[in-house]
């Protein structure tokens, strides 16, 4: 029961962190956005300004007035800036390196820092042009874009950190607040699990929250108060018909002692009176069961090993005088928890049964082993098995099949089974047989 | 049979309390009838052997009121006759004290054995006697022998049982349900009669060796343990 909900309380808390951070990732992509195109601006204006103030310099006097300045510049290099300046014949006449990059063309005139190309040199990226002066001169500028690319890694770094903590913040957060909820529906939980067990006056005790939470509460006490009467009613009900029946029905039987002189006669009608009770209290018997299906209580460890065998030295004399064979083959101290009476009952009916429909020379199985999941008791014969007409409905009230009209009993022997299974949570099934008729119950195990 | 014995019986039906008190007069016994719950729990402080009580009474039920009866230190055997008869409301009463139970409609055979049998389990003394003896007939209740004449007679151990209930109620009748819920502690009636079948064979046992019948049938009711040709046993 636990599981699940600890799966939600999990599940509500990633679903709030990853709600809360994908939305700050989103804000902070915006701005990354802006801030990188802002730091490419600045950088293109850099370079702007350094080739106005190259031009300048070359309107004055002209080549010289570069070379020099470019020398004083490369002196004094920062290695933020990228100059170089060649004659027609490639050979160096200023620059802070020796040879023009592979990656940028030479492209225009002029002393304009329109279509600036980013390139890759060792490792570093530059933003930068290439022209032609006056008399075929080659001249580079450009700027690093290092600084920019650093500010733009720390902006990462800063971003993936703040999502990082987020993450866990929204998660402890979420995961509270689900705690929270969840704790107080594992209260309504752990309450319809004692019901489901049989407590059916189980109620939540402490203060109730006037919140939905409190309105739940009142609503399922509500319903497991109602409950509770219907069954007290159904119980004092199925008591008062007993008493209503069987009183008068006590007096007929004491007044039929009285009648003299006609044996074969009051004999029949107390059978008569004696069949009419038995089909009332296999009628009360199954509902009882089935009202009981489910809850623990009246329950006692059982050994029904033990059991199994008392009633199968029970029937075992009167299978030989009928000519049958019972074997019984009965794996020892397999415990449940049941009820004697009751599995007593059930197992009479079932053999009773194989008694009933089998015909002499016929064999009766009656065996019990031990499984992984509980002990599992079969019972087989090798009569005539079920006719098909009512195999899909046999452990229902009153089912009889034509052919057995002739034969005593009220078809409800079989439904009594079912509901005596039912409320051991047992399971009943009725295996494939090439002859005759076989019955399994898997017991659920005695937890230890 | 002690001819002082009186019997309460609380019974809130009029009809029923008469057959009962008729049927306690032919056992010899003297009937006192209440017909409320408070009425009988007073009546119950005088001597009484055995109460018969009803279940369902002007006043409750009367199997919540049994340990209250002992803590008042009553020692009268109760036998509950109600109209709640199935096995589970049974085996509820046994379990709360009640010393036999029977389910309306009962027959008066039937009612009549048990009565018996609580009369004398109320008159018997506590024997430390580990022999049971009936003429010839022997039984040793720790060896788990029954013996006719020094003859060894084999018996099952569900026989065994059988036999030395019958014995302790020797004489008188017994009844089918009476032995499957002493000997088998089964509180349901499984239909067929399986107890025939087994009193059946340890009837023929007993007989083989005996060369008399020693358990006879009383028609319609049960059996009777009857070892001696002649009337007159001794315990």
């Amino acid at each position: 029961m636990r599981r699940p909900l600890a799966r939600t309380t999990f599940r509500l808390a990633a679903v709030v962190a990853l709600t809360v951070t994908a939305l700050s990732l989103v804000g902070m992509g915006l701005q990354y956005r802006l801030v990188e195109n802002r730091l490419r601006v600045a950088q293109t204006a850099l370079l702007a300004a350094d080739l106005d103030g190259l031009g300048a310099l070359y309107d004055q006097r002209r080549i010289i007035a570069l070379r020099q300045a470019i020398d004083y510049r490369a002196a004094a290099a920062t290695g933020g800036e990228m100059l170089l300046l060649q004659d027609r014949n490639g050979t160096v006449l200023a620059g802070t390196r020796a040879d023009w990059p592979a990656g940028l063309p030479v492209l225009g005139e002029g002393f304009t820092a329109d279509s600036a190309q980013i390139f890759t040199d060792e490792g570093q990226r530059w933003l930068g042009v290439g022209r032609v002066l006056p008399g075929g001169f080659p001249l580079l500028a450009a700027r690093s874009l290092a600084p920019m690319e650093q500010t733009l890694a720390a902006l990462r770094r800063t971003i993936l950190g703040l999502v990082l903590g987020m993450l866990a913040v929204g998660g402890v957060v979420g995961w509270i607040a689900a705690r929270g909820i969840m704790g107080r529906i594992t209260r309504i939980n752990a309450l319809a699990d004692k019901v489901a067990a049989g407590a059916l006056d189980a109620r939540l005790t402490g203060p109730r929250a006037a919140d939905e939470f409190g309105l739940l509460e009142t609503h399922v006490h509500a319903m497991l108060d109602r409950i509770e009467a219907l069954n007290r009613a159904t119980h004092r009900l199925s008591d008062t018909i007993a008493h209503e029946l069987r009183t008068p029905l006590n007096r007929m039987a004491q007044k039929l002692s009285r009648l003299q002189g006609q044996e074969d006669l009051v004999d029949d009608l107390r059978d008569e009176m004696r069949k009419a009770t038995k089909v009332f209290d296999a009628l009360l018997d199954i509902s009882r069961a089935e009202a009981d299906q489910g809850s623990g209580g009246g329950l006692v460890p059982l050994d029904l090993s033990l059991l199994c065998s008392e009633m199968a030295e029970l029937y075992e004399a009167l299978t030989e005088d009928k000519g049958l064979t019972l074997t019984q083959s009965i794996a020892p101290a397999q415990n449940i928890l049941g009820d004697r009476t009751l599995i007593g009952q059930m197992l009479a009916n079932l053999l009773e049964n194989a008694v009933k429909y089998c015909a002499p020379g016929d064999s009766i199985y009656f065996t019990l082993t031990a499984t992984d999941a509980g002990p599992c008791l079969t019972i087989r014969d090798t009569g005539p098995g079920l006719p098909d007409e009512i195999k899909s409905e046999i452990f229902e009230r009153f089912t009889r099949a034509e052919r057995d009209k002739s034969l005593p009993g009220h078809g409800l022997g079989l439904a009594l089974v079912r509901a005596i299974a039912t409320r051991h949570g047992a399971r009943l099934s009725t295996p494939p047989v090439e002859k005759g008729f076989v019955l399994q119950i898997d017991w659920p195990k005695l937890a230890l | 049979m002690d001819p002082k014995s009186r019997i309460l019986i609380v019974e809130d039906d009029d009809q029923t309390a008469a057959d009962v008190a008729a049927i306690v007069e032919g056992l010899g016994c003297a009937p006192v009838i209440r017909s409320t719950l408070a009425d009988g729990i007073a009546e119950a402080a005088g001597q009484y052997s055995v109460i018969v009580f009803d279940r369902m009474l002007p006043g409750g039920d009367s199997i919540d009121a049994i340990a209250k009866l002992r803590a008042q230190g009553s020692t009268a055997l109760i036998l509950v006759l109600s109209a709640l008869g199935r096995a589970a409301n049974r085996v509820e009463g046994l379990e709360k004290g009640a010393d036999d139970y029977l389910a309306k409609p009962f027959e008066a055979d039937e009612l009549r054995a048990r009565l018996r049998a609580l009369l004398r389990r109320a008159t018997m003394q506590v024997l430390d006697n580990d022999l049971m003896a009936f003429g010839d007939l022997e039984i040793r209740l720790k060896a788990r022998t029954v013996h006719i004449a020094r003859a060894h007679v084999s018996v099952s151990p569900r026989e065994f049982d059988l036999i030395t209930y019958m014995a302790r109620n020797a004489g008188q009748v017994v009844t089918r349900m009476q032995l499957l819920e002493q000997v088998w502690k089964l509180h349901f009636d499984p239909g067929t009669n399986v107890v025939d079948v087994h009193v059946g064979r340890l009837r023929r046992k007993l007989e083989e060796v005996a060369g008399r019948p020693v358990i006879q049938t009383a028609r319609g009711e049960g059996y009777v343990f009857a070892p001696l040709p002649a009337a007159g046993t001794k315990a």
